[in-house]
């Protein structure tokens, strides 16, 4: 098992983590959820070894990495969210340099090549130079170098950021295979709720350095279980309805995002009705409104008062 | 580190073009500045003797590698030194000589000395066959051939050493500009590829290195040896070009530079580590680095020699740079001919100029960049 313990790290007088503790159990993978500058790669370049906690620990089988790294790092794989790759030689070169740097030669340097190719789809592409490629091939490969030495633990940074959504899901259905079939634990951040979902088993979110919740997509969720979200569209724009619906005592909060008023109210509140009153007395003509089930957006909205991408 | 040299070394193949219009633009440079500062000092002779009388002599005047001398009228030769146009004319005399000055420099007292000694030579050579050949079974060829095998062969073999004053200095223009041109540009080559490590850690690539089971200390080595092996290579290149492609004479001493660049070579690779350390970023880094190498590069003698300025400052400013005992090292033993041991103090200077930027850089660089 791999665990992060209180980490904190303060650069100066700011804190970017306080006090994150986390788990990731042999086989699952976990997300970690956050908007930008919440504190994820700065958590997970702690746990990867990558740069020391100002207090807390990392474990790995019970037993401290800070001091002694190699351990965790044998077993380890990191996808930064950089491309991570030498742009002026072709993905093979890359894999090469990086198999050997992992220390593997021959047969199995090449055996592994080959396979890692053939996990990321770019067999047919191997020897093009990777400045040619596209970012999603670009992040394949990011990936696939992480893949080398077959590793036990990947620790994932936002590996689809900047990427169609096509290349986007493939990415995502092969984090997926290799949880599957290769028994691969992953920790996988991101700030795309939709990946998290999709992927992960337990998500952690965090916010401003601190993690604000964790368990699985349904306990999480759960948070919300008393409240519904309801999305309305309207014609135009209006600032007596928005502070209307601010000033109803019934609604929980509201938020407006490129056009869109978003609104949590408890379930068993027949609230429609009250809408269109609102609406009728701000003289706002509405297009549409829309009753959703919860999602982790909405809980991250419900915790925080702002969204995963503000 | 294997790994890594092999990586940056394919990475060089795939783009040798900086390095290569670096070694070009060099040469360019060395070659216009050399070839305007390839002032030969000429000196215009005459003598009221036959010329027939002088021709040994006049012969002998020519060997100078510093001096060219011109046989002329006297009115010539008075009109060139009234004018300035010469720093010394000489009259050869029978047993004599007169330098006609306008002033006295530095130059005109190397004139007098230079001709002073191949006078001296002469009237031995004179003397020496005037005894010989009172003995009527010996010829004048004779003892011309053995002066000749003697002074070609000879029994004792002399190793001169001299305590050398400000006033022997010898200034050669073209070997100035290939040295100071080649030490400066050098220092952008390595600079450039030292920064790399810097790249690198900001794409990300430190990172994946620092993970794997290959040691820090095997990263910085690899791109450090990288960038030393680049830096030597360019250097020794336009020295090769120079000699055998444009035919500039080193004085035999060719394989010597290649062993007193790497000493100086070091000291750079060891400053472009510091340099990097403290630039926060590539942009930062660029802005450092002309200022560094530029100033490095007046103060230490690679655009002017150090021994045509006369600010203590200046002079004193110069002992810190390696630059400096870069040039000191190539001059001293090219154009001086001084040994190996006479090199000993720039060589350690540069050697301990190295030991310290680097631990200095490379310390910064881990504090700084935190992996």
């Amino acid at each position: 098992m791999l665990e992060a313990v209180e980490l904190t790290k303060q650069f100066k007088q700011h804190k970017a983590v306080n006090k994150a503790s986390l788990f990731l159990e042999r086989g699952e993978i976990v997300g970690l959820l956050g908007p930008n500058g919440a504190g994820k790669s700065t958590t997970i370049a702690m746990i990867s070894t990558l740069i020391p906690p100002t207090s807390g620990d990392v474990r790995f089988n019970n037993e401290s990495v800070i001091k002694h790294p190699h351990k965790l790092r044998n077993v380890l794989g990191v996808v930064p969210q950089e491309i991570a790759l030498y742009s002026d030689l072709s993905a093979k070169e890359n894999l090469q340099f990086f198999g050997k740097i992992y220390r593997l030669s021959g047969m199995e340097l090449k055996t592994r090549i080959e396979e890692v190719l053939e996990i990321v789809g770019l067999t047919d592409r191997q020897n093009d130079l990777v400045k040619h490629f596209s970012g999603g091939m670009k992040r394949r490969l990011n990936i696939g170098v992480a893949l080398l030495h077959e590793p036990k633990f990947i620790i994932m940074d936002e590996p689809t950021v900047g990427i169609d959504p096509q290349s986007r899901n493939y990415i995502l259905e092969t984090v997926k295979r290799l949880n599957e079939e290769k028994k691969m634990t992953v920790l996988y951040t991101s700030h795309y709720m939709e990946e998290v979902e999709f992927l992960c088993d337990r998500i952690y979110i965090m916010d401003q350095g601190h993690i604000i919740v964790s368990g699985t997509k349904e306990e999480i969720k759960n948070i919300l279980s008393s409240e519904d979200t309801i999305q309305i569209k309207v014609e135009r724009a209006n600032e007596s309805f928005i502070q209307a619906l601010h000033q109803n005592p019934i609604i929980s909060r509201v938020t407006v995002q490129d056009g869109l008023i978003t609104i949590l109210a408890p379930k068993e509140v027949n609230l429609l009705s009250t809408l269109f009153k609102l609406a009728d007395e701000t003289k706002t003509v509405l297009t549409s409104v829309e009753i959703k089930t919860p999602t982790l957006e909405d809980v991250f909205l419900h915790l925080t008062g702002r969204a995963l991408r503000d | 580190m294997m790994g890594v040299l092999s990586a940056k070394f394919r990475l060089f193949i795939r783009k040798p073009w900086m390095f290569l219009i670096t070694s070009v633009i060099c040469i360019v440079f060395a070659l216009l500045i050399g070839e305007a500062n390839k002032k030969e000092i000429r000196v215009p002779v005459y003598s009221d003797l036959s010329k027939k009388e002088v021709t040994d002599l006049f012969h002998s005047l020519q060997q100078s590698d510093l001096f060219t001398f011109e046989w002329m009228d006297e009115d010539d030769v008075h009109k060139l030194v009234s004018e300035g146009k010469v720093v010394a004319g000489v009259k050869l005399e029978k047993d004599d000589f007169r330098l006609i000055v306008s002033s006295k420099t530095a130059n005109v007292y190397l004139i007098g000395q230079y001709v002073q000694k191949v006078y001296t030579k002469e009237m031995q050579t004179k003397k020496i066959i005037e005894s010989a050949t009172k003995n009527p079974n010996i010829s004048v060829e004779n003892v011309k051939d053995a002066l000749h095998d003697a002074k070609t062969h000879p029994i004792f073999t002399l190793e001169k050493k001299r305590f050398r004053g400000e006033e022997t200095v010898i200034i050669d223009g073209q070997l100035q500009s290939i040295f100071g041109f080649s030490l400066f540009f050098v220092i952008y080559t390595i600079a450039y590829n030292v920064l790399y490590i810097l790249i690198e850690k900001r794409e990300g690539i430190w990172n994946r290195m620092i993970l794997s089971p290959i040691k820090k200390w095997e990263i910085y080595a690899g791109n450090l040896i990288y960038s030393f092996i680049m830096g030597y290579i360019q250097v020794a290149l336009i020295l090769v070009v120079f000699r055998f492609a444009i035919g500039i004479d080193f004085h035999g001493k060719l394989l010597t530079i290649f062993l007193l660049l790497i000493p100086y070579v070091f000291a750079i690779v060891a400053l472009s580590i510091f340099i990097t350390g403290i630039a926060k970023n590539v942009q930062q880094f660029n802005a450092i680095l002309p200022l560094i190498a530029v100033s490095m590069a007046m103060i230490g003698g690679a655009y002017w020699p150090l021994e045509i300025v006369s600010s203590n400052v200046l002079l004193t400013l110069s002992k810190f740079v390696p630059v400096t005992y870069g040039m000191e090292l190539l001059k001293r033993a090219v154009i001086y001919g001084d040994s190996f041991t006479d090199l000993l103090y720039p060589i350690s200077i540069l050697c301990f100029m190295g030991v310290v930027l680097a631990g200095l850089g490379i310390n910064i660089m881990e504090r700084r960049h935190v992996a």
